[in-house]
Protein backbone atom coordinates (compact mmCIF):
# COMPACT_ATOMS: atom_id res chain seq x y z
CA UNK A 1 0.00 0.00 0.00
CA UNK A 2 1.06 3.53 -1.01
CA UNK A 3 2.10 5.10 2.18
CA UNK A 4 4.36 8.31 2.72
CA UNK A 5 5.62 8.84 6.06
CA UNK A 6 7.02 12.51 7.50
CA UNK A 7 8.34 14.01 10.72
CA UNK A 8 8.36 17.16 11.96
CA UNK A 9 10.01 19.21 15.34
CA UNK A 10 7.86 21.17 17.54
CA UNK A 11 9.55 23.67 20.12
CA UNK A 12 8.06 24.40 22.82
CA UNK A 13 7.01 27.80 23.68
CA UNK A 14 8.02 29.15 19.95
CA UNK A 15 4.28 30.72 19.28
CA UNK A 16 5.89 32.63 16.42
CA UNK A 17 6.25 28.92 14.44
CA UNK A 18 3.21 27.14 16.30
CA UNK A 19 0.94 26.33 13.78
CA UNK A 20 3.53 25.47 11.17
CA UNK A 21 2.88 21.67 11.24
CA UNK A 22 -0.01 21.05 10.69
CA UNK A 23 -0.01 23.69 7.59
CA UNK A 24 2.29 21.95 6.34
CA UNK A 25 -0.09 19.39 6.81
CA UNK A 26 -3.11 20.23 5.51
CA UNK A 27 -1.10 21.57 2.32
CA UNK A 28 0.12 17.88 1.70
CA UNK A 29 -2.73 16.23 1.99
CA UNK A 30 -4.38 18.51 -0.30
CA UNK A 31 -1.71 18.09 -2.85
CA UNK A 32 -2.86 14.46 -2.58
CA UNK A 33 -6.02 15.16 -3.21
CA UNK A 34 -8.06 13.83 -0.06
CA UNK A 35 -11.87 14.61 0.51
CA UNK A 36 -11.49 18.40 1.95
CA UNK A 37 -13.87 17.14 5.12
CA UNK A 38 -11.25 15.05 6.24
CA UNK A 39 -8.35 17.25 5.47
CA UNK A 40 -10.07 19.56 7.48
CA UNK A 41 -10.39 16.84 10.43
CA UNK A 42 -6.83 15.32 9.76
CA UNK A 43 -5.67 19.44 10.30
CA UNK A 44 -7.56 20.64 13.09
CA UNK A 45 -6.72 17.65 15.19
CA UNK A 46 -2.58 18.05 14.18
CA UNK A 47 -3.08 21.84 15.09
CA UNK A 48 -4.45 21.08 18.22
CA UNK A 49 -2.04 18.50 19.18
CA UNK A 50 0.84 20.97 17.94
CA UNK A 51 -0.31 23.90 19.84
CA UNK A 52 -0.80 21.40 22.90
CA UNK A 53 3.33 20.94 22.17
CA UNK A 54 3.98 24.53 21.97
CA UNK A 55 1.91 25.34 25.23
CA UNK A 56 2.17 22.47 27.75
CA UNK A 57 5.02 20.53 26.46
CA UNK A 58 8.66 20.15 25.76
CA UNK A 59 10.47 19.69 22.61
CA UNK A 60 8.99 17.74 20.89
CA UNK A 61 7.77 15.55 16.93
CA UNK A 62 4.50 15.15 15.39
CA UNK A 63 4.93 12.10 12.73
CA UNK A 64 2.26 11.81 10.23
CA UNK A 65 1.79 8.72 8.56
CA UNK A 66 0.13 9.45 4.98
CA UNK A 67 -1.65 6.00 3.27
CA UNK A 68 -4.83 5.27 1.19
CA UNK A 69 -6.73 3.70 3.97
CA UNK A 70 -5.83 5.65 6.93
CA UNK A 71 -4.09 8.46 7.92
CA UNK A 72 -2.28 8.34 11.37
CA UNK A 73 -0.63 11.26 13.52
CA UNK A 74 1.63 10.78 16.74
CA UNK A 75 3.13 13.59 18.32
CA UNK A 76 5.12 13.15 21.53
CA UNK A 77 6.90 15.39 23.54
CA UNK A 78 9.41 15.27 26.57
CA UNK A 79 7.52 17.93 29.07
CA UNK A 80 5.72 17.66 31.89
CA UNK A 81 3.36 14.93 31.30
CA UNK A 82 -0.92 14.94 31.85
CA UNK A 83 -1.03 13.62 35.50
CA UNK A 84 -5.13 13.29 35.14
CA UNK A 85 -5.83 12.32 31.28
CA UNK A 86 -9.30 12.12 32.03
CA UNK A 87 -9.74 15.60 33.74
CA UNK A 88 -7.51 16.48 30.48
CA UNK A 89 -10.29 15.78 28.67
CA UNK A 90 -13.01 17.41 29.77
CA UNK A 91 -14.53 20.35 28.14
CA UNK A 92 -13.06 23.33 29.28
CA UNK A 93 -10.49 22.05 31.43
CA UNK A 94 -7.31 23.93 30.91
CA UNK A 95 -3.92 24.77 32.73
CA UNK A 96 -2.81 27.35 30.13
CA UNK A 97 -0.64 30.27 31.57
CA UNK A 98 -1.97 33.84 31.78
CA UNK A 99 0.51 34.65 28.67
CA UNK A 100 -1.33 31.82 26.66
CA UNK A 101 -4.87 32.96 27.63
CA UNK A 102 -3.95 36.67 26.44
CA UNK A 103 -2.96 35.29 22.96
CA UNK A 104 -6.59 33.63 22.86
CA UNK A 105 -5.33 30.15 23.31
CA UNK A 106 -6.01 28.11 26.49
CA UNK A 107 -9.78 27.33 26.25
CA UNK A 108 -9.57 24.09 27.08
CA UNK A 109 -11.41 22.54 23.73
CA UNK A 110 -8.09 20.97 22.54
CA UNK A 111 -8.40 17.20 23.36
CA UNK A 112 -12.39 16.79 23.42
CA UNK A 113 -12.27 18.79 19.62
CA UNK A 114 -9.70 16.05 18.67
CA UNK A 115 -12.02 13.42 20.08
CA UNK A 116 -14.55 14.58 17.90
CA UNK A 117 -12.68 15.17 14.92
CA UNK A 118 -10.86 11.78 14.77
CA UNK A 119 -11.54 7.95 14.67
CA UNK A 120 -9.17 6.58 17.26
CA UNK A 121 -7.65 8.95 20.19
CA UNK A 122 -4.99 7.36 22.25
CA UNK A 123 -2.97 9.19 24.98
CA UNK A 124 -0.08 7.82 26.74
CA UNK A 125 1.21 10.14 29.45
CA UNK A 126 1.68 10.61 33.35
CA UNK A 127 3.24 13.19 35.69
CA UNK A 128 6.81 13.47 34.10
CA UNK A 129 6.97 11.03 31.70
CA UNK A 130 6.26 13.37 28.94
CA UNK A 131 3.25 12.92 26.22
CA UNK A 132 2.26 11.13 23.68
CA UNK A 133 -0.79 11.76 21.24
CA UNK A 134 -2.12 9.19 19.00
CA UNK A 135 -4.69 9.74 16.70
CA UNK A 136 -6.25 8.05 13.60
CA UNK A 137 -8.30 8.58 10.57
CA UNK A 138 -10.12 5.88 8.14
CA UNK A 139 -9.88 6.87 4.95
CA UNK B 1 -12.65 25.92 -14.82
CA UNK B 2 -11.92 23.87 -18.34
CA UNK B 3 -8.53 22.99 -18.70
CA UNK B 4 -8.64 25.85 -21.92
CA UNK B 5 -10.45 28.71 -19.91
CA UNK B 6 -7.43 28.24 -16.90
CA UNK B 7 -4.07 28.45 -19.01
CA UNK B 8 -6.29 31.93 -20.63
CA UNK B 9 -3.72 34.77 -19.03
CA UNK B 10 -3.95 38.19 -19.26
CA UNK B 11 -0.53 38.98 -17.90
CA UNK B 12 1.71 37.92 -20.53
CA UNK B 13 5.17 37.75 -20.65
CA UNK B 14 7.34 39.37 -24.10
CA UNK B 15 10.12 36.55 -25.29
CA UNK B 16 11.35 38.55 -26.82
CA UNK B 17 12.13 41.12 -24.36
CA UNK B 18 12.60 38.69 -21.27
CA UNK B 19 16.36 38.03 -20.81
CA UNK B 20 15.77 34.72 -18.29
CA UNK B 21 16.75 35.87 -15.44
CA UNK B 22 14.53 34.28 -12.34
CA UNK B 23 13.18 37.85 -10.93
CA UNK B 24 9.58 36.70 -11.82
CA UNK B 25 10.05 33.39 -10.90
CA UNK B 26 10.81 34.32 -7.53
CA UNK B 27 7.75 36.90 -6.99
CA UNK B 28 5.23 34.78 -8.30
CA UNK B 29 3.23 33.83 -4.80
CA UNK B 30 1.62 31.09 -6.75
CA UNK B 31 4.94 29.55 -7.82
CA UNK B 32 3.39 29.54 -11.11
CA UNK B 33 6.60 30.74 -13.53
CA UNK B 34 9.61 28.50 -14.67
CA UNK B 35 12.19 29.74 -16.45
CA UNK B 36 13.71 26.29 -18.14
CA UNK B 37 17.56 26.51 -19.13
CA UNK B 38 17.63 30.11 -17.78
CA UNK B 39 16.22 30.89 -21.57
CA UNK B 40 12.90 32.16 -21.25
CA UNK B 41 10.59 32.62 -18.26
CA UNK B 42 7.31 31.06 -19.20
CA UNK B 43 4.17 30.59 -17.50
CA UNK B 44 3.56 27.14 -16.45
CA UNK B 45 1.05 26.46 -13.40
CA UNK B 46 -1.87 28.02 -11.98
CA UNK B 47 -1.54 32.14 -12.57
CA UNK B 48 -3.92 34.28 -10.74
CA UNK B 49 -3.17 36.95 -12.89
CA UNK B 50 -2.09 39.10 -9.74
CA UNK B 51 0.58 41.06 -11.52
CA UNK B 52 3.54 40.40 -8.58
CA UNK B 53 5.86 39.48 -11.98
CA UNK B 54 4.59 42.77 -13.90
CA UNK B 55 6.31 45.08 -11.04
CA UNK B 56 9.49 42.99 -10.72
CA UNK B 57 10.69 42.77 -13.93
CA UNK B 58 13.20 45.03 -14.85
CA UNK B 59 13.00 44.82 -18.76
CA UNK B 60 9.16 45.57 -19.14
CA UNK B 61 8.74 42.26 -20.35
CA UNK B 62 5.65 41.04 -18.24
CA UNK B 63 2.41 43.22 -19.20
CA UNK B 64 -1.17 42.74 -18.41
CA UNK B 65 -3.12 42.93 -21.85
CA UNK B 66 -5.93 45.30 -20.85
CA UNK B 67 -8.58 46.72 -23.75
CA UNK B 68 -5.82 49.68 -24.81
CA UNK B 69 -3.40 46.20 -25.13
CA UNK B 70 -5.90 44.39 -26.81
CA UNK B 71 -6.22 42.99 -30.64
CA UNK B 72 -9.88 43.91 -30.10
CA UNK B 73 -10.63 47.38 -30.15
CA UNK B 74 -13.32 49.34 -28.17
CA UNK B 75 -16.05 50.00 -29.33
CA UNK B 76 -16.66 53.45 -31.28
CA UNK B 77 -18.17 54.82 -27.93
CA UNK B 78 -16.77 54.56 -24.45
CA UNK B 79 -18.66 54.52 -21.31
CA UNK B 80 -16.36 54.96 -18.55
CA UNK B 81 -16.44 54.09 -15.02
CA UNK B 82 -13.69 54.42 -12.97
CA UNK B 83 -12.13 52.48 -9.77
CA UNK B 84 -12.39 55.25 -6.84
CA UNK B 85 -8.18 54.22 -6.49
CA UNK B 86 -7.94 56.83 -9.47
CA UNK B 87 -8.75 59.28 -6.92
CA UNK B 88 -5.72 58.23 -5.18
CA UNK B 89 -2.94 58.41 -8.14
CA UNK B 90 -2.56 62.46 -8.66
CA UNK B 91 -1.56 63.61 -4.99
CA UNK B 92 -2.82 65.21 -1.74
CA UNK B 93 -3.34 68.46 -3.91
CA UNK B 94 -5.54 67.43 -6.39
CA UNK B 95 -9.52 66.92 -5.11
CA UNK B 96 -11.63 64.51 -6.34
CA UNK B 97 -13.64 66.87 -8.65
CA UNK B 98 -10.53 68.28 -10.50
CA UNK B 99 -10.06 64.49 -11.33
CA UNK B 100 -13.87 64.00 -12.19
CA UNK B 101 -13.47 67.53 -14.69
CA UNK B 102 -10.35 66.14 -16.26
CA UNK B 103 -12.32 62.90 -17.21
CA UNK B 104 -15.12 64.63 -18.57
CA UNK B 105 -12.51 66.57 -20.93
CA UNK B 106 -10.60 62.81 -21.58
CA UNK B 107 -13.35 60.80 -22.44
CA UNK B 108 -17.41 60.68 -23.99
CA UNK B 109 -19.18 58.99 -21.05
CA UNK B 110 -17.93 59.16 -17.70
CA UNK B 111 -19.74 58.00 -14.51
CA UNK B 112 -18.38 58.02 -11.21
CA UNK B 113 -18.69 54.86 -8.77
CA UNK B 114 -19.70 56.52 -5.68
CA UNK B 115 -23.72 55.30 -5.97
CA UNK B 116 -22.76 52.05 -6.52
CA UNK B 117 -20.42 51.73 -3.82
CA UNK B 118 -22.83 52.92 -1.43
CA UNK B 119 -25.50 50.31 -2.74
CA UNK B 120 -23.28 47.63 -2.72
CA UNK B 121 -22.34 48.37 1.26
CA UNK B 122 -26.19 48.33 2.05
CA UNK B 123 -26.28 44.83 0.25
CA UNK B 124 -23.64 43.30 1.87
CA UNK B 125 -24.88 44.68 5.33
CA UNK B 126 -27.80 43.02 4.74
CA UNK B 127 -26.45 40.01 3.58
CA UNK B 128 -23.87 39.51 6.48
CA UNK B 129 -26.99 40.07 8.65
CA UNK B 130 -28.93 37.30 7.28
CA UNK B 131 -26.21 35.15 7.56
CA UNK B 132 -26.34 35.35 11.43
CA UNK B 133 -29.25 33.71 11.18
CA UNK B 134 -29.62 31.66 8.29
CA UNK B 135 -29.36 27.82 9.25
CA UNK B 136 -26.17 26.22 8.29
CA UNK B 137 -24.72 29.19 6.95
CA UNK B 138 -21.47 29.31 5.94
CA UNK B 139 -18.69 30.91 7.96
CA UNK B 140 -16.70 32.87 7.30
CA UNK B 141 -17.87 34.68 4.26
CA UNK B 142 -14.87 36.21 1.83
CA UNK B 143 -15.42 39.57 -0.28
CA UNK B 144 -15.95 38.70 -4.00
CA UNK B 145 -14.40 41.63 -5.28
CA UNK B 146 -10.83 40.86 -5.84
CA UNK B 147 -10.22 38.50 -8.87
CA UNK B 148 -7.32 37.23 -8.05
CA UNK B 149 -8.16 36.16 -4.68
CA UNK B 150 -11.11 34.82 -6.39
CA UNK B 151 -8.32 32.84 -8.93
CA UNK B 152 -6.42 31.65 -5.83
CA UNK B 153 -9.52 30.77 -3.91
CA UNK B 154 -11.03 27.79 -7.15
CA UNK B 155 -7.19 26.93 -8.03
CA UNK B 156 -5.47 26.67 -4.61
CA UNK B 157 -9.05 26.42 -1.65
CA UNK B 158 -11.85 25.07 -3.90
CA UNK B 159 -13.38 23.66 -0.64
CA UNK B 160 -13.93 28.11 0.15
CA UNK B 161 -15.68 28.38 -2.90
CA UNK B 162 -18.59 28.48 -1.26
CA UNK B 163 -17.45 30.94 1.22
CA UNK B 164 -17.50 33.71 -1.36
CA UNK B 165 -20.24 35.79 -0.83
CA UNK B 166 -22.80 35.96 -3.86
CA UNK B 167 -23.45 39.55 -4.00
CA UNK B 168 -22.44 41.95 -7.33
CA UNK B 169 -19.28 43.29 -7.49
CA UNK B 170 -19.89 47.38 -7.48
CA UNK B 171 -18.27 47.84 -10.94
CA UNK B 172 -20.52 45.01 -12.16
CA UNK B 173 -23.56 46.78 -10.51
CA UNK B 174 -22.22 49.85 -12.22
CA UNK B 175 -21.79 48.53 -15.33
CA UNK B 176 -24.93 46.51 -15.79
CA UNK B 177 -26.72 49.59 -14.59
CA UNK B 178 -24.92 52.35 -16.76
CA UNK B 179 -26.53 49.87 -19.90
CA UNK B 180 -29.81 49.65 -18.16
CA UNK B 181 -29.93 53.61 -18.82
CA UNK B 182 -28.68 54.17 -21.82
CA UNK B 183 -30.92 51.41 -23.17
CA UNK B 184 -34.10 52.64 -21.90
CA UNK B 185 -32.67 56.48 -22.93
CA UNK B 186 -31.99 55.21 -26.13
CA UNK B 187 -28.73 57.04 -26.42
CA UNK B 188 -26.79 54.73 -27.78
CA UNK B 189 -27.32 51.50 -29.87
CA UNK B 190 -26.06 48.44 -28.17
CA UNK B 191 -23.51 47.59 -30.56
CA UNK B 192 -22.12 51.11 -30.52
CA UNK B 193 -20.58 51.53 -27.29
CA UNK B 194 -19.25 49.39 -24.17
CA UNK B 195 -18.57 50.08 -21.18
CA UNK B 196 -14.72 50.26 -19.63
CA UNK B 197 -12.61 49.86 -16.13
CA UNK B 198 -10.34 52.09 -15.07
CA UNK B 199 -8.78 50.03 -13.19
CA UNK B 200 -5.37 49.94 -10.82
CA UNK B 201 -5.68 45.83 -11.47
CA UNK B 202 -4.14 43.63 -13.64
CA UNK B 203 -6.53 40.56 -13.29
CA UNK B 204 -9.76 43.05 -14.10
CA UNK B 205 -9.15 41.66 -17.60
CA UNK B 206 -9.34 38.08 -17.22
CA UNK B 207 -12.32 38.67 -14.56
CA UNK B 208 -14.12 40.17 -17.39
CA UNK B 209 -13.87 37.99 -20.67
CA UNK B 210 -13.66 35.27 -18.33
CA UNK B 211 -15.41 35.88 -15.36
CA UNK B 212 -15.95 33.24 -12.47
CA UNK B 213 -19.23 33.07 -11.22
CA UNK B 214 -21.34 35.23 -13.78
CA UNK B 215 -22.60 34.18 -16.69
CA UNK B 216 -21.11 36.71 -18.67
CA UNK B 217 -19.41 40.56 -17.12
CA UNK B 218 -21.58 43.63 -17.86
CA UNK B 219 -18.38 45.34 -18.34
CA UNK B 220 -16.97 45.18 -21.88
CA UNK B 221 -13.24 45.88 -21.07
CA UNK B 222 -10.38 47.32 -18.72
CA UNK B 223 -8.02 49.89 -18.79
CA UNK B 224 -4.64 50.29 -16.65
CA UNK B 225 -4.93 54.03 -14.40
CA UNK B 226 -1.29 53.80 -16.20
CA UNK B 227 -2.57 53.74 -19.68
CA UNK B 228 -4.88 56.66 -19.21
CA UNK B 229 -2.90 58.50 -16.20
CA UNK B 230 -0.93 61.03 -18.65
CA UNK B 231 -4.01 61.67 -20.75
CA UNK B 232 -6.08 62.67 -17.55
CA UNK B 233 -3.25 65.04 -15.81
CA UNK B 234 -3.14 66.57 -19.26
CA UNK B 235 -6.64 67.67 -18.83
CA UNK B 236 -6.48 68.61 -14.99
CA UNK B 237 -8.37 72.01 -14.71
CA UNK B 238 -5.87 74.90 -13.87
CA UNK B 239 -5.92 76.91 -10.57
CA UNK B 240 -8.21 79.26 -11.90
CA UNK B 241 -10.60 76.99 -13.00
CA UNK B 242 -13.52 76.14 -11.07
CA UNK B 243 -14.75 72.81 -10.83
CA UNK B 244 -18.37 70.93 -10.13
CA UNK B 245 -19.05 69.71 -6.51
CA UNK B 246 -18.15 66.18 -6.31
CA UNK B 247 -21.00 63.90 -5.73
CA UNK B 248 -18.61 61.83 -3.71
CA UNK B 249 -18.09 61.14 -0.46
CA UNK B 250 -15.52 59.90 2.49
CA UNK B 251 -16.45 56.16 1.95
CA UNK B 252 -15.86 55.75 -1.47
CA UNK B 253 -12.84 57.83 -1.76
CA UNK B 254 -11.25 55.32 0.63
CA UNK B 255 -12.14 51.85 -1.01
CA UNK B 256 -9.58 51.43 -2.42
CA UNK B 257 -7.19 51.07 0.57
CA UNK B 258 -7.09 47.76 2.14
CA UNK B 259 -10.15 48.08 4.67
CA UNK B 260 -12.40 50.49 2.86
CA UNK B 261 -15.00 47.28 2.11
CA UNK B 262 -15.56 46.82 5.33
CA UNK B 263 -15.00 50.58 6.37
CA UNK B 264 -18.87 51.64 6.53
CA UNK B 265 -20.18 48.52 8.93
CA UNK B 266 -19.87 49.00 12.54
CA UNK B 267 -21.18 45.85 14.29
CA UNK B 268 -19.80 42.80 13.63
CA UNK B 269 -16.55 41.25 13.19
CA UNK B 270 -15.06 41.70 10.62
CA UNK B 271 -11.23 41.63 9.21
CA UNK B 272 -9.32 43.10 5.95
CA UNK B 273 -5.87 41.45 4.93
CA UNK B 274 -3.98 42.59 1.92
CA UNK B 275 -1.17 41.12 0.34
CA UNK B 276 -1.16 37.43 -1.56
CA UNK B 277 1.50 36.16 0.91
CA UNK B 278 -0.55 37.25 3.93
CA UNK B 279 -3.73 36.37 1.91
CA UNK B 280 -2.39 32.89 1.39
CA UNK B 281 -2.06 32.37 4.87
CA UNK B 282 -5.50 33.38 6.32
CA UNK B 283 -7.09 30.80 3.59
CA UNK B 284 -4.48 28.16 4.66
CA UNK B 285 -6.14 28.49 8.28
CA UNK B 286 -9.87 29.12 7.13
CA UNK B 287 -9.81 25.75 5.41
CA UNK B 288 -8.03 24.63 8.34
CA UNK B 289 -11.34 25.70 10.40
CA UNK B 290 -8.95 27.92 12.76
CA UNK B 291 -11.83 31.14 11.89
CA UNK B 292 -15.24 30.35 12.98
CA UNK B 293 -15.46 33.65 14.88
CA UNK B 294 -15.01 35.83 12.10
CA UNK B 295 -18.01 37.03 9.86
CA UNK B 296 -16.80 38.48 6.76
CA UNK B 297 -13.10 38.97 4.99
CA UNK B 298 -12.01 41.35 3.23
CA UNK B 299 -9.17 39.97 1.19
CA UNK B 300 -7.19 41.94 -1.41
CA UNK B 301 -4.37 40.33 -3.35
CA UNK B 302 -2.23 43.80 -3.47
CA UNK B 303 -0.50 44.90 -0.14
CA UNK B 304 -2.45 47.98 1.50
CA UNK B 305 -5.05 47.15 -1.12
CA UNK B 306 -5.94 48.18 -4.53
CA UNK B 307 -4.60 51.36 -4.60
CA UNK B 308 -1.16 49.16 -4.31
CA UNK B 309 -2.83 47.79 -7.19
CA UNK B 310 0.44 46.65 -10.51
CA UNK B 311 -1.16 49.16 -12.81
CA UNK B 312 -1.49 52.39 -11.00
CA UNK B 313 0.84 55.24 -11.38
CA UNK B 314 1.78 56.59 -7.67
CA UNK B 315 3.61 54.81 -4.97
CA UNK B 316 0.85 52.64 -2.78
CA UNK B 317 1.72 54.75 0.77
CA UNK B 318 1.55 58.18 -0.96
CA UNK B 319 -1.55 57.08 -2.56
CA UNK B 320 -2.74 56.11 0.92
CA UNK B 321 -1.89 59.39 2.33
CA UNK B 322 -3.45 61.04 -0.02
CA UNK B 323 -6.94 59.05 0.03
CA UNK B 324 -6.81 59.25 3.64
CA UNK B 325 -6.25 62.94 3.66
CA UNK B 326 -8.89 63.69 0.66
CA UNK B 327 -11.59 61.34 2.39
CA UNK B 328 -11.40 63.64 5.68
CA UNK B 329 -12.72 66.67 3.91
CA UNK B 330 -15.95 64.57 2.55
CA UNK B 331 -19.15 63.64 4.06
CA UNK B 332 -18.90 59.89 6.10
CA UNK B 333 -22.35 59.37 5.31
CA UNK B 334 -24.05 57.09 2.31
CA UNK B 335 -25.82 59.18 0.25
CA UNK B 336 -28.83 56.78 -0.73
CA UNK B 337 -31.58 55.90 0.70
CA UNK B 338 -31.35 52.92 3.19
CA UNK B 339 -34.98 51.33 2.40
CA UNK B 340 -34.65 51.86 -1.23
CA UNK B 341 -31.56 49.64 -1.49
CA UNK B 342 -33.42 47.16 0.71
CA UNK B 343 -36.43 47.17 -1.29
CA UNK B 344 -34.04 46.75 -4.45
CA UNK B 345 -32.29 43.91 -2.48
CA UNK B 346 -35.24 42.13 -1.42
CA UNK B 347 -35.98 42.10 -5.42
CA UNK B 348 -32.57 40.41 -6.35
CA UNK B 349 -31.16 43.74 -7.78
CA UNK B 350 -27.69 42.78 -6.13
CA UNK B 351 -27.29 39.15 -7.24
CA UNK B 352 -27.23 37.90 -10.58
CA UNK B 353 -27.67 34.80 -12.41
CA UNK B 354 -25.11 32.73 -11.90
CA UNK B 355 -23.18 30.19 -14.29
CA UNK B 356 -21.59 26.66 -12.78
CA UNK B 357 -18.65 27.97 -11.13
CA UNK B 358 -15.45 26.01 -11.02
CA UNK B 359 -15.97 22.62 -9.86
CA UNK B 360 -14.42 20.81 -7.29
CA UNK B 361 -13.55 17.25 -9.00
CA UNK B 362 -13.20 14.22 -6.22
CA UNK B 363 -10.48 12.11 -6.77
CA UNK B 364 -10.74 8.45 -7.15
CA UNK B 365 -8.96 6.14 -4.39
CA UNK B 366 -6.68 4.86 -7.04
CA UNK B 367 -6.03 8.32 -7.83
CA UNK B 368 -4.90 8.81 -3.96
CA UNK B 369 -2.59 6.31 -4.08
CA UNK B 370 -1.17 7.51 -7.21
CA UNK B 371 -0.99 10.92 -5.84
CA UNK B 372 0.60 9.38 -2.61
CA UNK B 373 3.13 7.95 -4.27
CA UNK B 374 4.28 10.75 -6.17
CA UNK B 375 4.83 12.69 -3.37
CA UNK B 376 6.71 10.14 -1.88
CA UNK B 377 8.95 10.08 -4.88
CA UNK B 378 9.17 14.21 -4.67
CA UNK B 379 10.01 13.97 -0.93
CA UNK B 380 12.74 11.56 -1.90
CA UNK B 381 14.17 13.65 -4.72
CA UNK B 382 14.15 16.65 -2.24
CA UNK B 383 15.95 14.81 0.32
CA UNK B 384 18.81 14.71 -2.29
CA UNK B 385 18.52 18.94 -2.89
CA UNK B 386 19.95 21.38 -1.43
CA UNK B 387 17.45 23.41 -0.07
CA UNK B 388 19.44 26.98 -0.95
CA UNK B 389 16.43 28.25 -3.16
CA UNK B 390 19.10 29.78 -5.74
CA UNK B 391 16.78 29.01 -9.09
CA UNK B 392 19.31 27.96 -10.94
CA UNK B 393 17.54 24.88 -12.48
CA UNK B 394 14.84 27.16 -13.34
CA UNK B 395 12.03 26.51 -10.56
CA UNK B 396 11.47 29.13 -7.87
CA UNK B 397 12.66 26.46 -5.12
CA UNK B 398 13.31 23.43 -4.11
CA UNK B 399 10.39 21.36 -3.69
CA UNK B 400 8.82 22.80 -6.96
CA UNK B 401 11.73 21.48 -8.64
CA UNK B 402 11.67 18.37 -7.15
CA UNK B 403 7.77 18.30 -8.41
CA UNK B 404 8.71 19.33 -11.55
CA UNK B 405 11.32 16.15 -12.13
CA UNK B 406 8.63 13.80 -10.67
CA UNK B 407 6.29 14.75 -12.95
CA UNK B 408 8.88 14.17 -15.87
CA UNK B 409 8.83 18.29 -16.75
CA UNK B 410 12.25 18.58 -15.52
CA UNK B 411 15.85 16.85 -15.22
CA UNK B 412 17.46 16.22 -11.76
CA UNK B 413 21.01 16.92 -13.67
CA UNK B 414 19.80 20.71 -14.02
CA UNK B 415 20.26 21.03 -10.04
CA UNK B 416 23.97 22.47 -9.82
CA UNK B 417 24.30 21.71 -6.30
CA UNK B 418 22.67 18.43 -5.73
CA UNK B 419 24.17 16.01 -2.63
CA UNK B 420 25.14 13.07 -4.64
N1 LIG C 1 1.38 17.88 25.48
C1 LIG C 1 0.92 18.16 26.70
N2 LIG C 1 1.77 18.22 27.76
C2 LIG C 1 1.33 18.51 28.99
N3 LIG C 1 0.04 18.77 29.27
C3 LIG C 1 -0.87 18.74 28.29
C4 LIG C 1 -0.47 18.44 26.96
N4 LIG C 1 -1.58 18.45 26.18
C5 LIG C 1 -2.61 18.76 26.99
N5 LIG C 1 -2.20 18.93 28.26
C6 LIG C 1 -3.03 19.25 29.43
O1 LIG C 1 -4.40 19.04 29.09
C7 LIG C 1 -5.12 20.23 29.28
C8 LIG C 1 -6.26 20.32 28.30
O2 LIG C 1 -5.76 20.43 26.98
P1 LIG C 1 -6.67 21.05 25.85
O3 LIG C 1 -7.97 20.33 25.86
O4 LIG C 1 -5.91 21.06 24.58
O5 LIG C 1 -6.94 22.53 26.35
P2 LIG C 1 -5.97 23.79 26.37
O6 LIG C 1 -4.79 23.49 25.51
O7 LIG C 1 -6.80 24.90 25.87
O8 LIG C 1 -5.56 23.98 27.80
C9 LIG C 1 -4.11 21.32 29.15
O9 LIG C 1 -4.49 22.52 29.80
C10 LIG C 1 -2.91 20.70 29.84
O10 LIG C 1 -3.01 20.76 31.24
MG1 LIG D 1 -4.94 22.76 23.61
Amino acid sequence: MAHLTKTYPIKARDYLKAGEVSMEIHGLMKKIGFDSDLIRRVSICAYEAEMNVVMHGGDGVLNVEIGSESINLNVKDSGPGIEDIGLAMQEGFSTATEEARQMGFGAGMGLPNIKKNSDRLEIISDKGMGTEVRVGFTV
Amino acid sequence: MSQEASSLHYVQIDEKRCVGCVLCMKACPTKAIRVRDLKVAQIVGTCVDCGECIRVCPHGAVRAITTRSDYLAPAPHMIISASPVLYSQFGQDVMPEEIQAAMHRTFEYVFDQTYFLDLYNVALEIYIKENRCREGAVKPLISPVCPVVNRLIAYRFPALLKNISPILTPREIAARELKRRIEKDDLLSSSDYGVYHITPCSAKMISIKNPMFLKTSYLDGAIGINDVFDSIKRNLPGPEEESMISPSNSLAIGWGISGGEIASMDEGNYLAVSGLPETIRYLEKIEMGLFSDIEYFEFRACLEGCIGGPLTVADRYEAKRTVTKISRMFFHDKRIRYAQAERAYKKGWFFSERRQGPVVHLVEKSGIIHAIERQEKIEKILSSLPGKACGFCGSPDCRSFAEDVADGNARLESCIMRRS
